[in-house]
């Protein structure tokens, strides 16, 4: 029953758009077996490498019709930042994808073992890591940001993502400062309904307990939060 | 060979876009210019007669069904005409042609059209380029277009591969698009084409198509 759920939600985002891409088998959490931080081969591989930023730069230009060229997405959250995001992050979240892990049917066409390469994936990886681009972030309305704050500490999302936001390169934990709004809402959503494909089951558990209204409030205490790279705090495993 | 390139210069101008039924006469002159084209390609300036006919000396076509070759960068024109050569990018006017020509001369080609510089095109329609204008620089977000300009450059201009589009004939760009959308068109690098123009409505490749024939590139 829950893996039809997820099955059918997990259809949902791509019948919206993309007829066309063939929708690629869900290995995701709630399917057997599933282990968040699973070393896929190619992610293996990826890691392995030491990404080249230049060639990273040129692959990259595949990706900035989405995510701009600076890499900080749209501020309307429909395309989320990269840049501030660790390159453990980065490459977890791509092989994650290709192995069928996570889902993201509009950009499947562009990160496709047809469009770029594992070596292109560590380039793109070590390019993010160097772009610097700081500026204004979608933020939502700032007017429960104590309520946020505090619904994220109690509910322990501060165990993984540190209470900077700042999350942890290491153990694979994004870090969610400064993210756009409306993205971070989106992806709590996907995460707490499983039709995100990849996550900590443990995040979902946690997420099950929260209102609608204190996502709301999380999203925009953590889209105010400065840049990782900005808050001198410590942050674990850069 | 010369006075050759200028007769079916003449010819071929008067046609517009639309005007139809010249299928024949096409072939016709492309089954002519492919018979030349053994003896004509030579490496000094002006480049191969044939190729005038109907790209034009400075590779700036007049004729709207025939790209502006003007520009683009070298990696593209060779992977193209490598493409014709093979069937892989299909065209019943510029297969047979490119089959002629040797491999030491496409170099010579490449180098002589990639020097030279893009006319842009007029536009028609404000109205349809100021849509155009926003699929290029955003993209269509509800349908995850990304903005053309991401890989084709602000301005058109192009890169290595991701070829210049600036200036081209409006008609032009979006017969590529259309045949991308019905994989009549199947050689694009990465099948990231494909996958853009399968996102698209024939309306949005119209008003794109026509705001980049008014790039500069530059
Ligand atoms: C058609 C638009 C599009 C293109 C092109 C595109 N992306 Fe994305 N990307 C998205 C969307 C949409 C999301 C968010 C999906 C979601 O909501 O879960 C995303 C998410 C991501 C994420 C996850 C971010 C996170 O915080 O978890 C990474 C990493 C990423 N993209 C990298 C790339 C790279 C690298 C390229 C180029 C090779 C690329 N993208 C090209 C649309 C695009
Ligand atoms: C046990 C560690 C852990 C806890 C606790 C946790 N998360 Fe996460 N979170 C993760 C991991 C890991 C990911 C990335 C998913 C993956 O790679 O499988 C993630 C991803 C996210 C993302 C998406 C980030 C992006 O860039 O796409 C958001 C938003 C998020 N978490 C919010 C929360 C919130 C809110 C809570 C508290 C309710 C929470 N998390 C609790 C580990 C955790
Ligand atoms: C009879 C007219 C004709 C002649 C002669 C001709 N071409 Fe073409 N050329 C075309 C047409 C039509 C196309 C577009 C084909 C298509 O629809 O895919 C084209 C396409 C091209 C392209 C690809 C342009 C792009 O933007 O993708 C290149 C490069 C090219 N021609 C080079 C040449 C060269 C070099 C010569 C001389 C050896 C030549 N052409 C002779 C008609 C001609
Ligand atoms: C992800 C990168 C990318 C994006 C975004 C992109 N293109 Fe392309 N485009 C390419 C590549 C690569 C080619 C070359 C295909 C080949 O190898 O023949 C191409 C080729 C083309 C051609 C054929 C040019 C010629 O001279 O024949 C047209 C027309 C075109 N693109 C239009 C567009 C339009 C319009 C958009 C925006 C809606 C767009 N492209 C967005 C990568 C891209």
């Amino acid at each position: 029953m829950r893996a039809l759920l997820f099955f059918a939600l997990a259809l949902l985002p791509a019948s919206a758009v993309l007829a066309d891409t063939p929708a690629m088998v869900n290995q995701g959490i709630g399917s057997k077996g599933y282990v968040w931080n699973r070393l896929t081969p190619e992610r293996a591989e990826a890691v392995r490498k030491k990404g080249d930023v230049a060639l990273g730069q040129e692959a990259y230009r595949g990706c900035r019709g989405c995510h701009k060229q600076d890499a900080f997405g749209r501020v309307d959250g429909i395309y989320p930042r990269l840049t501030g995001q660790y390159a453990s992050v980065i490459i977890k979240q791509l092989t994650d994808i290709r192995a069928g892990l996570r889902l993201n049917p509009k950009m499947e066409p562009f990160i496709s073992f047809d469009a770029i390469t594992v070596d292109e994936i560590a380039d793109i990886a070590a390019f993010l890591s160097q772009a610097t681009t700081i500026k204004e972030n979608g933020k939502g309305p700032g007017d429960q940001l104590a309520l946020g704050e505090s619904v994220y500490v109690q509910k322990g999302c501060v165990k993984c993502h540190g209470s900077r936001g700042e999350g942890n390169g290491e153990k694979l934990y994004p870090a969610l400062a400064a993210q756009h709004y409306s993205y971070l809402l989106r992806e709590m959503e996907l995460i707490k309904t499983m039709a995100r494909g990849n996550s900590h089951p443990d995040m979902v558990t946690s997420l099950r307990e929260v209102s609608p209204n204190d996502m709301e409030a999380m999203a925009d205490f953590l889209s105010r939060l400065p840049d990782r790279r900005q808050s001198v705090a410590k942050a674990p495993g850069k | 060979m010369i006075e050759t390139g200028k007769v079916s210069a003449q010819i071929l101008r008067p046609r517009r876009a639309g005007s139809g039924n010249n299928a024949t006469l096409i072939l016709a002159l492309a089954f002519l210019a492919s018979a030349l084209l053994p003896l004509a390609v030579r490496a000094e300036d002006p480049p191969n007669p044939v190729c005038t006919a109907c790209h034009n000396e400075d590779g700036n076509s007049v004729v709207p069904d025939y790209p502006k070759i003007a520009g683009l960068d070298v990696a593209y024109f060779t992977k193209q005409i490598a493409d014709f050569k093979k069937f892989k990018r299909v065209s019943e006017i510029m297969g047979p042609i490119a089959t002629q020509i040797a491999d030491s001369e496409i170099e010579l080609l490449a180098a002589y059209y990639s020097k030279q510089k893009r006319i842009s095109g007029v536009v028609t329609d404000q109205n349809l380029a100021a849509k155009g204008l926003m699929i290029y620089a955003e993209g269509i977000v509800d349908n995850a277009v990304p903005a053309c300009g991401g890989c084709h450059g602000e301005k058109g201009e192009g890169a290595n591969n991701f070829p210049r589009l600036a200036g081209q004939h409006a008609s032009y760009t979006n017969t590529q698009l259309l045949n991308f959308k019905n994989q009549v068109r199947n050689n694009d690098a990465r099948k990231v084409m494909r996958a853009i123009a399968m996102r698209m409505t024939e309306q949005d490749m119209q008003a794109v198509s026509e705001y980049i024939t008014s790039l500069k590139g530059e």
